[in-house]
């Protein structure tokens, strides 16, 4: 009897490793040899992941002559899975990097090929502007091909049929925002009769990051972006800049007249698009295309018109300045080993600039995803284009069509207007100088000292706090380490310089 | 019964009886108004206005999600996962727990203590991904199973439990033949029900939330357990994550990242009735007289 037990629990215990057996198979191995170059990439996941197979891929592989096996990577935990991956040495040939302090760190481990010297030799990569590179440079040193974005996406888009109705134009100074707001919160523009719309809202993220807000709309009335540098030489944050404060007293004056949302401290930017979409908020700065939010609208508001104009002030167009990218591929030196092999890789980013894999790349196939009508292609099928195209469009390098791209892709009228104001904006960019610049202190603690401020500039618009109130909260953010910051970043200026 | 109730008591009731009713509204709530956006229809969601009940309804969130078949597939990890993983989970804990419940095991304290460091300090990410890269496991759905195999802080409670188990059974067992192992499998275990079933419900929770370690471990997208996927379907449809000049549209409308989220919550619920009536259960009904 004893014995019957034993061999129940055994072969329990065996069954269970026969069926958990079957999870184990087709791990699939990497050929090596002659031909194709086998060349790893890990980037972030877009979407579904396509199939390995897929004809763009293929098509990939063959212009460019090598095996392309790409790891898509969630993007909830890229950044922890890369930092597992740089730890274990578990490193692809190329790898999508997030400009972070851990990132920069390994940088300068110097775990990375510097390919600030190599650039030249490839003719694509040393035709991009000199900018999108210095933004990803670690002390001077580039390491990595940027996913390149444009550096002056901000816009202003607003219901040019509500602005038409009530005789007044795209804004310019904060009186015009004022009154626009006013305008179409209390004067019924939808006119329903009831009191539903808003001329602007704002969502929680309102003062933070590269979308805020409140630092598109002060550096359009002449405030630094995010930091400033006085005759001196010495930095101050954009918050102690007087534009920047009347931007806020701006807000706080809407909330008080109850003209924009007064949940705005807690509500996600996506119910914010619901209604904005549904046709009950008007003006809005966005680093999106007024086209998308045109062809939302006009299925549930039929004669909505929406506009776009550049972001502009009393001394004309500023913008901030973005980073100019959503990330670099680096080369591992410990899976790269010789500068042959780098110059293949390079090589193959290269070739992903030519006029036919920038075609494959922003449109796909012809004839699968695009065709061509004249001197434009289409798109012929907008949700393919999304799942096929997209997660290649968004993980490569690629300007879109300012550089070789030979037709166009065709669009209305709207979305090439705003195409065009974006591309122009880079002109009169205002640059964060401290992008690139080094801070310990900002490494440690810079998301502390930040609640601090985005904390006080929502309680003064609230009106919780009064003008001594906010003053006290900069000086305790100066004081908890500030000072601290923009000192570091004084010193680190100079040394660049 | 009733009427002699005094004021002060219905009135107790009543507001014991709101009080309650209203925090079971608040929790059920959500619920509802996840499944009616999962199967009103895209416009309706889109125009807003819809708050628990659609006056459309329709299917086509769930046609999209079983248009392909990146989630019927994870969902099929996940059920893996979740049964094989939740059967290691028990078998490793109570073959532990129960040698560590008898106080003759020799060196029972050193082990117990051993077991208590891990609750209190833990390897650290890299560390772990060391060990389990080192044994192969890597890109395996062994590596979801195995390396959690046993969790200290069930260890420790289900070996109380055990202790709490009268020697007179085990001893009768004994009279009548059985082995050590014997005694658990035959006499321990089915008395331990309530407990295998508690233990078992958050074993297998644990595992059907497996998120983090997948990805960590796990390269080949077809393993992927349906976490994984949600986070990304709902996170990206959020945060418009390297969109382009060229168009910027959401990945995925509401009504989808809604029914995908149904997709998958509702199979661990099923669960919970199945093991409800364990919980009820008495431990020692009828085993041992006086």
């Amino acid at each position: 009897m004893k014995k019957r037990w034993m061999t129940t629990v055994m072969a329990v215990l065996a069954g269970m490793m026969v069926v958990t057996a079957c999870g184990d198979k087709s791990g699939g191995s990497g050929v090596n040899g002659d031909g194709p170059y086998p060349l790893t990439l890990v980037v972030n996941q877009v979407g579904e992941i396509p199939d390995p197979n897929n004809p763009m891929e293929e098509k990939i592989r063959e212009y460019t002559n090598t095996d392309l096996r790409i790891q898509w990577i969630p993007y909830s935990a890229y950044d922890e899975k890369v930092n597992v991956m740089v730890a274990s040495n578990e490193l692809p040939k190329l790898i999508k990097l997030n400009y972070t302090p851990t990132t920069i760190s390994s940088l300068e481990a110097d775990l990375f090929w510097d390919i600030t010297t190599h650039l030249k030799n490839y003719p694509n990569l040393a035709a991009q502007p000199q900018a999108y590179y210095d933004n990803i440079s670690v002390n001077g040193k580039v390491y990595g091909i940027p996913l390149f974005r444009d550096m002056g996406r901000a816009i202003v888009s607003y219901r040019k049929d509500w602005l038409d109705a009530a005789g007044l134009k795209e804004p310019v100074t904060l009186d015009d925002w004022y009154e626009i707001i006013r305008y179409s919160t209390e004067e019924d523009p939808d006119g329903n009769g009831k009191r539903d719309t808003y001329g602007m809202m704002l969502d929680k993220g309102y003062n933070q990051g590269t979308a805020s807000t409140l630092t598109r709309l002060a550096v359009s009335q002449g405030a630094p972006n995010k930091w400033g540098i006085d005759e001196q030489g010495n930095f101050y944050p954009e918050f102690e800049s007087e534009q920047f404060f009347e931007v806020m007293k701006l807000f706080r004056k809407l909330y008080e007249e109850k003209l924009i949302n007064q949940d705005f401290a807690v509500v996600d930017s996506s119910e914010l698009n619901k209604v904005y979409e549904s046709g009950r908020a008007n003006i809005r700065i966005s680093g999106g295309n007024g086209q998308s939010l045109q062809t939302k609208l006009e299925k549930v508001v039929p004669e909505a018109v929406v506009d776009v104009s550049a972001l502009q002030g009393p001394e004309g167009i500023r913008v901030p300045g973005e980073s100019g990218n959503t990330g670099f591929l680096a080369i591992p030196k410990s899976t790269v080993k010789s500068e042959e092999e780098l110059a293949k890789v390079l090589n193959f980013v290269d070739k992903l600039l030519d006029p036919e894999m920038v075609n494959v790349i922003n449109k796909g196939i012809e004839g699968v995803h695009y065709e061509v009508e004249g001197d434009y292609t289409v798109t012929i099928d907008a949700d393919k284009d999304a799942q096929e195209v997209k997660p290649y469009r968004d993980t490569f390098p690629q300007r879109g069509d300012l550089y070789n791209m030979e037709k166009k892709p065709k669009g209305t009228e709207l979305f090439n207007k705003n195409k065009q104001i974006v591309y122009e904006n880079e002109n009169y960019i205002v640059p964060n100088p401290a992008l690139t610049l080094k801070s310990n202190t900002y490494n440690e603690r810079g998301g502390e000292l930040e609640q601090i401020i985005t904390d006080a500039q929502t309680k003064f618009i609230m009106g919780q706090i009064d003008e001594a109130g906010w003053k006290a909260e900069v000086e305790r953010w100066r004081k908890s380490g500030g000072d601290q910051m923009a000192a570091e970043y004084k010193e680190s200026y100079e040394k660049q310089e | 019964m009733r009427q002699d109730q005094t004021w002060g008591n219905r009135l107790f009731d009543i507001i014991n009886h709101s009080v309650l009713f209203i925090v079971a509204i608040v929790c059920v709530l959500p619920f509802v108004y996840v499944l009616a956006v999962s199967f009103a229809s895209p416009a309706e969601v889109a125009k807003g206005g819809l708050i628990l009940w659609p006056k459309e309804w329709s299917l086509v969130s769930y046609q999209y999600i079983f248009s392909s078949d990146t989630l019927p597939r994870s969902l099929l990890v996940s059920i893996y996962i979740t049964v094989v993983g939740t059967l290691i989970n028990l078998a490793f804990t109570s073959l532990m727990a129960y040698p560590l419940s008898k106080p003759h095991l020799r060196g029972r304290n050193p082990i117990l203590l051993g077991v208590l460091i891990t609750m209190l300090f833990s390897g650290g990410m890299i560390p772990t991904y060391f060990v389990v890269n080192g044994l192969n496991l890597t890109n395996t759905l062994w590596s979801l199973m195995i390396p959690n195999a046993i969790s200290a802080f069930n260890l420790i409670v289900l070996k109380n439990f055990f202790q709490q188990i009268p020697d007179g059974l085990e001893d009768s067992a004994k009279i009548d033949g059985c082995n050590d192992l014997g005694v658990l499998i035959r006499i321990v275990l089915p008395l331990s029900l309530p407990a295998m079933a508690t233990f078992g419900l958050f074993y297998a929770v644990a595992h059907w939330n497996t998120f983090f370690n997948a990805i960590l471990y796990i390269n080949d997208n077809e393993k992927w357990p349906i976490q994984v996927l949600l986070r990304e379907i709902v996170i990206l449809a959020q945060s418009r994550v390297g969109d382009s000049s060229f168009d910027e549209m959401d990945v995925q409308p509401l009504t989808i990242r809604m029914a995908v989220i149904v997709f998958a919550t509702v199979p661990i619920l099923l669960v919970y009735p199945f093991l409800q009536k364990h919980f009820a259960k008495g431990v020692m009904l009828g085993s041992v007289k006086g």
